[in-house]
């Protein structure tokens, strides 16, 4: 497949000035009203081309470049106000921001897809919800405020509230949340594309096109999934997971004393005692395989053991090693930030199953880029809970690119 | 055979004649012309229902040993997955009937919630069957991994307890309120009559979905409870057909009508289980998971053959309660005005056919109801 012709670019150090860090939604505030204006503005021409398109067959280039560096504009300001960049954009979207976007020139366009733009995007619309917010938790009187709130904000304010205090502190954005940063912001880039009919590629969610770099960590996942869903299991699904969810509930309040008492002899001893980490990665296995299943990231029924192997996706953990006392001590608010990212993931886990579920009855295989963004927040999702579950030391990386770690 | 004679006996007179009586009495014709239309049409849905079952199971049974590719559960969980499956393919094939007899109830006024309401909640007990049948294939083939062909002997006592904490369980999962004053101390004097403990009593809130009045018991030992739905407490049956209802509901209680309905349930597993296991071992018995949607066909034929068995001794159970609710209350009119309720109020045809009668029907007809009372009271006032 070629490139997607809306393409976005990282040059930025990570660095951060604290002073406009710390300033950041005020010194917002003459770009948000001169984003105003051009987005009224760019609407309307939107609609002319997409008249114009849908006679000729490909947009006018004097409407493509305007629209063009209004996408590129938008994707500049939203970098500064989600901390994915640190220099005061310009007003012209003019490349050479440290997170641009590559645009190619105008190209031809099928007339049905421009015929049917707004309601073939309606996928995508929801997948842009969450990275930008705006999904069920915004309105949601939800009992369990905290994670609905989280998906309200998507994985962009969420992380960007985040990398907020972060930035302040060291002075530098952490590469995993610049990266998951960059993630979002390629994907809605795509999405504003296609609705202004500049493209009639349609945006691509899979974290791999995201130019990010990835960091090894001990915790990974193993996809030996070949896309195929049996369609009778994929209706089925959720009453299929039932009996999982009952075994998992049990399962977890073992794991949950298991885990206190890991975190014991983990402060006393300075390593976890390899009976309990091995249960813990039995249960961590477990859980990862049945929310696959449940989430349609795989096909078939998983076991009920969390044997390594076992399963197409399949998380790698690592053996029992040292693990300083002082990270073991304040483990579960170290990992607060970490759970908040992973709320915001599992809005878009959820929302690639939804939209998979369909796919899958329809074509009787997953979308790999859906396949692939589930993947991904599952890694983190796993990386989140070995952490908490002191299987490893090692902070959570959010940064789409899937690493493996060494066998 | 010794336990079944046992369990048949009631405690209604065996030479007990029923008079011939005219159910129709004080019954509007029109009302027995559309109870009759309406239960003949659910009849058929009926017929149609289980036999599009036995085709889909069939049809399973022959090719679904395919989907062993979808799981990668091993032997049990596999096992798991087949019987969820066939189960979902059932559910599939039951859904037109179940909303014809929907649309028919809603058309009568029956029932009052919608489509969609209806199809979550169906969606939701399926899942509730598939819990169910997962804890059956693990006690099977757990057992047949142990005692391979004989697992069905050692499998009776293991479903009979589950029966057991089920019937122990349920009365606390009902969302039940308080029935009024006047109900629960009737309660109170006709647990003494029946010389039992006194039994709570609670009201089920079913009005915003149907306008069918019902009753249970239900509980063994501490959580016995008599639970009435408000559709009974509507207006449209009077305090006097109230105690009857409260009385028969007390006298499955006092008669340990539960206690040995889960006998019942153990004798007539043995037969069904020891065919389900005759029937697998063509397939290397329920120890392997192929075996599994064969088991389900076994299960369900099974089940319709023994239905009519089984419908027989629940008839029985009906009979003595309604005798012993004549006993408490010594009050042949009510009950009789109230067996005609249920024509009128739930369109029960008074006089079914011969061969829906013994596959269908649980309670005895309100022919058969009215016929007693009225030997009861012959019986007693000579009359």
């Amino acid at each position: 497949m070629t490139d997607h012709p809306v393409r976005l670019t990282v040059n930025d150090e990570l660095r951060r000035s604290r002073l406009t860090v710390l300033f950041r939604l005020i010194l917002l505030i003459p770009h948000a009203l001169w984003w105003w204006g051009w987005s009224i503005l760019a609407v309307l021409l939107a609609i002319v081309n997409w008249i114009v398109t849908l006679i000729r067959g490909r947009p006018p280039a004097g409407l493509y470049t305007f629209l063009a560096s209004y996408v590129r504009y938008t994707t500049h300001l939203y970098a500064y106000a989600y901390l994915a960049a640190n220099p005061w954009p310009m007003f012209t979207g003019r490349p050479g921001y440290p997170v641009d976007l590559e645009i190619d020139d105008p190209a031809p366009q099928r007339r049905w897809t421009v015929a049917l733009r707004l309601l073939v995007a309606v996928p995508a619309l929801l997948l842009a919800a969450a990275f930008a917010g705006g999904g069920p938790g915004a309105w949601s009187e939800s009992d369990h405020r905290e994670a609905a709130l989280t998906w309200a904000g998507g994985t962009l304010l969420t992380v960007a509230f985040l990398g907020w205090f972060v930035s302040l502190a060291l002075g530098r954005m952490p590469r995993g949340f610049r990266d998951l940063q960059a993630y979002g912001l390629r994907y809605l880039a795509q999405l504003a594309a296609y609705l202004l009919v500049l493209t009639d590629r349609y945006p691509n969610v899979d974290p791999a096109a995201t130019p990010a770099t990835g960091v090894p960590h001990p915790v990974g996942l193993a996809i030996e999934d070949d896309l195929r869903r049996s369609r009778l299991t994929v209706f089925f699904r959720f009453l299929l997971t039932l009996p999982h969810l009952v075994w998992l509930v049990l399962w977890w309040v073992a794991a949950v004393l298991a885990a206190i008492a890991m975190w014991f002899a983990a402060l006393v001893i300075g390593r976890p005692p390899a009976p309990l980490h091995r249960f813990l990665s039995a249960f961590l296995r477990y859980a990862t395989h049945v929310y696959a299943y449940l989430m349609l990231t795989a096909n078939p029924f998983p076991g009920f053991t969390g044997r390594a192997g076992s399963y197409p996706i399949d998380p790698r953990l690592p053996p029992p090693g040292r693990q300083r006392r002082l990270v073991t001590a304040f483990r579960f608010f170290l990992a607060i930030p970490a759970f908040a990212v992973s709320g915001a993931l599992g809005g878009l886990l959820f929302v690639c199953a939804l939209l998979g579920w369909f796919a899958s009855l329809a074509l009787g295989r997953m979308p790999r880029s859906l396949r692939e963004a589930q993947a991904y927040a599952l890694r983190y999702s796993t990386q989140v809970s070995a952490y908490l579950l002191i299987l490893t030391e090692r902070y959570p990386h959010s940064g789409p690119i899937r690493v493996e770690p060494a066998s | 055979m010794v336990a079944a004679w046992f369990l048949w006996q009631t405690s209604v007179p065996a030479d007990l004649v029923l008079p011939k009586v005219d159910p129709t009495v004080g019954v509007d014709r029109r009302v027995l012309d559309e109870a009759e239309d309406y239960e003949r049409f659910l009849r058929w849905t009926f017929v149609g229902s289980q036999l599009a079952a036995l085709v889909v199971l069939v049809l399973y049974a022959w090719r679904g040993a395919r989907l062993t590719r979808e799981s990668a559960a091993g032997r049990i969980g596999t096992g798991m997955l087949l019987g969820m499956l066939g189960l979902a393919l059932v559910w599939l094939s039951q859904l037109p009937f179940e909303l014809l007899k929907l649309w028919w109830q809603r058309r009568h006024d029956l029932w009052r919630s919608g489509y969609l309401e209806w199809f979550f909640e169906s969606w939701l007990s399926l899942g509730a069957e598939f819990l169910f049948v997962c804890v059956f294939l693990v006690t099977t083939m757990a057992l047949a991994a142990v005692l391979r062909q004989t697992w069905w002997l050692a499998a009776v006592p293991v479903f009979v307890g589950l029966a057991l904490l089920f019937a122990f369980v349920y009365p606390y999962l009902v969302d039940g309120r308080p029935a009024p004053e006047n109900l629960r101390r009737d309660a109170v004097v006709f647990a003494h009559r029946q010389h039992m403990k006194p039994v709570k009593v609670e009201v089920e809130d079913w009005s915003d979905f149907t306008t069918i009045p019902n009753a249970y018991a239900t509980g063994v030992g501490p959580s016995r409870r008599i639970f009435l739905w408000d559709t009974l407490l509507d207006g449209r049956f009077d305090e006097r057909e109230l105690r009857v209802v409260l009385a028969h509901e007390l006298g499955h209680h006092s008669r340990n009508h539960i206690w040995k309905s889960v006998a019942w349930y153990a004798l007539l597993l043995l037969p069904l289980l020891g065919g389900v296991a005759w029937l697998t071992s063509r397939r290397g018995g329920i120890y392997t998971p192929r075996a599994v949607p064969l088991a389900l066909l076994a299960v369900l034929a099974g089940g319709l053959l023994l239905q009519p068995v089984d419908n027989a001794f629940s008839r029985r159970h009906e009979a003595e309660a309604d005798w012993v609710a004549l006993e408490t209350t010594r009050d042949p009119d009510a009950a009789r005005r109230l067996f005609r309720g249920f024509t009128r109020d739930a369109l029960e045809d008074p006089t079914p056919p011969g061969w829906a009668y013994a596959a269908l029907a649980t309670h005895p007809s309100v022919q058969e109801r009215i016929e007693l009372a009225t030997a009861w009271e012959r019986r007693h006032r000579g009359g």
